[in-house]
């Protein structure tokens, strides 16, 4: 094992360690099962002898009304078309996603910012290293947490004699492909800056802005302004995950199976790519702050 | 062991680093010294890779240097000025030090830990979490970790700085006991009396540029503009200092207390001829002491000299 290789595995395994001791994981864990408890509980109690209609609850009533809003009725038919799970798969997921994301983005600065990652730095380890270590313990807390949320919904589903339906399943796998993603962007929102508050306001600006081009937010002003922000988010989408991801669920709901799992090659290659951009950028920046 | 050519390093308009020329012999202790802003930490974070030079050539174990060569920069060890504040608060000192050794792959690292922690007197502390640690304490245990894995060189950036003088004494012995098992020791410190006490040879960084570089003991001599002897009698007739006065090699003499102190040349040794034209004069010599330059005196006299000629050169234009 070469020197740069056997330090990324020494500081991954103490990443992971630290995670594991910290009650941080663990509350984000425990507010995404609430969450898919609350979500899958309130959909038994909506549905009636026609099935399910979201405005017999009242949080679901919420929830639907918001979503019909931002996305219409097609899409909110369609998320709940095969039970509560596939919308349950995606807020429970959130906290952990966000959580494992900002508090990377946010070690990292304050890493950097007391001298921490320079002083790891000295011996045989470096900032490719280093990064790395952090990107092996986020896939490693999600797929975890993946894992446990599965099961949740499993039993969860066996009890209320509710199904995990195919389009559960093929969300979750492209889910866990956007969150290294996620996380990759993460890392270079953190090569950016030299701090934890302009890490973080970089990482959630980027994840934002990427939210807001898949939701074509931009059509709304009107002229030249809307075709030059057209060609500008035309442009801009290659670069977001959230593009790659409803690529694939898109794709994957008419049974495309060979442009799903290239869907998930691209979100690797993205990955990658926002990692080499982020090494090159940490080498030319230095670690110090 | 360590040599550089021409480096330099320059961020924007403002050149840190100016054309330095290092060529550090393996065993030695070298002090690097410089007031705030001299491109001191510039230099060192240079030779550790940590910072890419603008321009100019580092050669470290004879073999060019460049921040990739990780088989090289697990040769050198490195003790920042500060721990890191706040970060593996949760470690032990033990656990903290096995992360270190887990990094470099030693193999019975429980054993070097256990060894080193000894050495610096922290061996009863090894499983207290090292966040209760005294700033002496840190001190040494960042020591510590950069000695675990045996390294050729060893950098110390104000290694004394904040400590009492009994964890002065401490390092400073512990300084000394590496070089003597061989190995080569860059401090970077502006407790001058200090370096003093452990450099075989200093360089005095200023503005980037080095200004003087040589043995501590030639440096002290030939920075002195002027000799003194200080000789302690039993008592000091008041006629003394101008008697004194009228021998050839006196520059100058005047008495305080019991105290004779003589100015003489840079050159030779004059302390028999006085001792002698004492003793004719029918006085007891307690102690002859010939006193130096000291390391501060030639610090403040190599930047105050270079500070005029800076303002100096600006007043012009």
């Amino acid at each position: 094992m070469n020197q740069r290789a056997h330090a990324t595995t020494v500081l991954a395994r103490r990443r992971i360690l630290e995670t594991l001791i910290s009650p941080g994981f663990y509350v984000a864990q425990t507010i995404g099962l609430v969450l898919a408890y609350f979500l899958v509980a309130g959909f038994v109690r909506a549905i009636d002898s026609s099935g399910f209609d979201y405005q017999l609850y009242p949080a679901y009533e919420l929830i639907g009304r918001s979503l019909v809003g931002a996305f219409g009725a097609t899409f909110v038919e369609k998320l709940f078309s095969e039970g509560p799970f596939l919308f349950t798969l995606y807020i429970a997921f959130l906290p952990v996603l966000l959580y494992l994301a900002v508090s990377s983005v946010f070690r990292f600065g304050l890493e950097k910012k007391v001298g921490a990652l320079e002083l790891l730095t000295y011996g045989p380890a470096d900032s490719t290293s280093y990064f790395l270590a952090a990107l092996i313990k986020d896939i490693l807390m999600t797929a975890i947490y993946l894992v446990v949320l599965l099961v949740f919904l499993l039993v969860a589903g066996v009890l209320n004699n509710l199904i995990l339906g195919p389009s559960f399943y093929y969300s979750l796998i492209i889910l866990f492909f956007l969150s290294i993603a996620i996380y990759a962007y993460g890392i270079f929102a953190s090569s950016l800056t030299d701090n934890s508050a302009s890490a973080i306001a970089v990482f959630l600006g980027l994840i934002l802005f990427f939210i807001i081009i898949m939701m074509g937010s931009f059509t709304i002003v009107s002229g030249y302004v809307r075709n030059l922000a057209s060609v500008f988010a035309w442009i801009i989408k290659w670069i977001s995950p959230l593009f790659y991801w409803d690529l694939a669920l898109r794709v994957a709901e008419v049974g495309n199976w060979g442009m799903y799992f290239i869907g998930i090659l691209l979100l690797l290659v993205l990955s990658t790519a926002v990692l080499l951009i982020s090494h090159l950028t940490m080498k030319a920046r230095g670690v110090r702050s | 062991m360590i040599q550089t050519k021409n480096l330099t390093k320059r961020y924007g308009k403002f050149t840190a680093v100016d054309g330095v020329n290092l060529n550090i012999p393996a065993g030695e202790i070298y002090g690097f010294l410089g007031p705030n802003g001299a491109g001191k930490t510039s230099t060192i974070m240079m030779l550790l890779g940590i910072v890419k030079p603008t321009a100019g050539e580092i050669r470290l174990f004879d073999e060019a240097y460049s921040p990739k060569r990780l088989d090289l920069r697990r040769r050198i060890g490195m003790v920042p000025e500060k721990h890191p504040t706040g970060m593996w608060t949760w470690m032990t000192a033990g656990e903290y030090l096995q992360m270190f050794a887990d990094l470099f792959g030693l193999e019975n690292s429980g054993k070097r830990i256990d060894y080193l922690l000894e050495r610096v007197g922290l061996g009863e502390v090894k499983n207290k979490k090292f966040s209760e640690f005294s700033r002496g304490m840190l001190q040494k245990l960042s020591i510590v970790r950069a000695l675990l894995h045996d390294p050729d060189i060893l950098f110390l950036d104000e290694p004394i700085s904040g400590l009492d003088p009994f964890g002065v004494k401490q390092i400073r012995d512990l300084i000394l006991e590496e070089n003597r098992e061989g190995r080569t020791i860059f401090i970077s410190s502006h407790i001058l009396s200090e370096m003093e006490k452990v450099c075989h040879r200093v360089a005095i960084i200023f503005g980037g540029k080095l200004m003087a570089e040589d043995q501590m003991k030639t440096m002290l001599t030939t920075l002195a503009k002027d000799r003194e002897i200080h000789v302690d009698l039993e008592e000091l007739p008041a006629d003394l200092p101008g008697k004194v006065k009228s021998l050839d090699f006196v520059q100058d003499a005047t008495g305080q207390e019991k105290t004779l102190v003589v100015k003489v040349p840079k050159t030779g040794d004059y302390r028999k001829a006085l001792s002698k034209f004492l003793i004719d004069q029918d006085l007891v010599p307690l102690s002859i002491q010939e006193k130096s330059l000291s390391l501060e005196e030639a610090f403040v006299t190599i930047t105050k000299e270079n500070i005029d000629m800076f303002a100096r050169i600006g007043g012009e234009k």
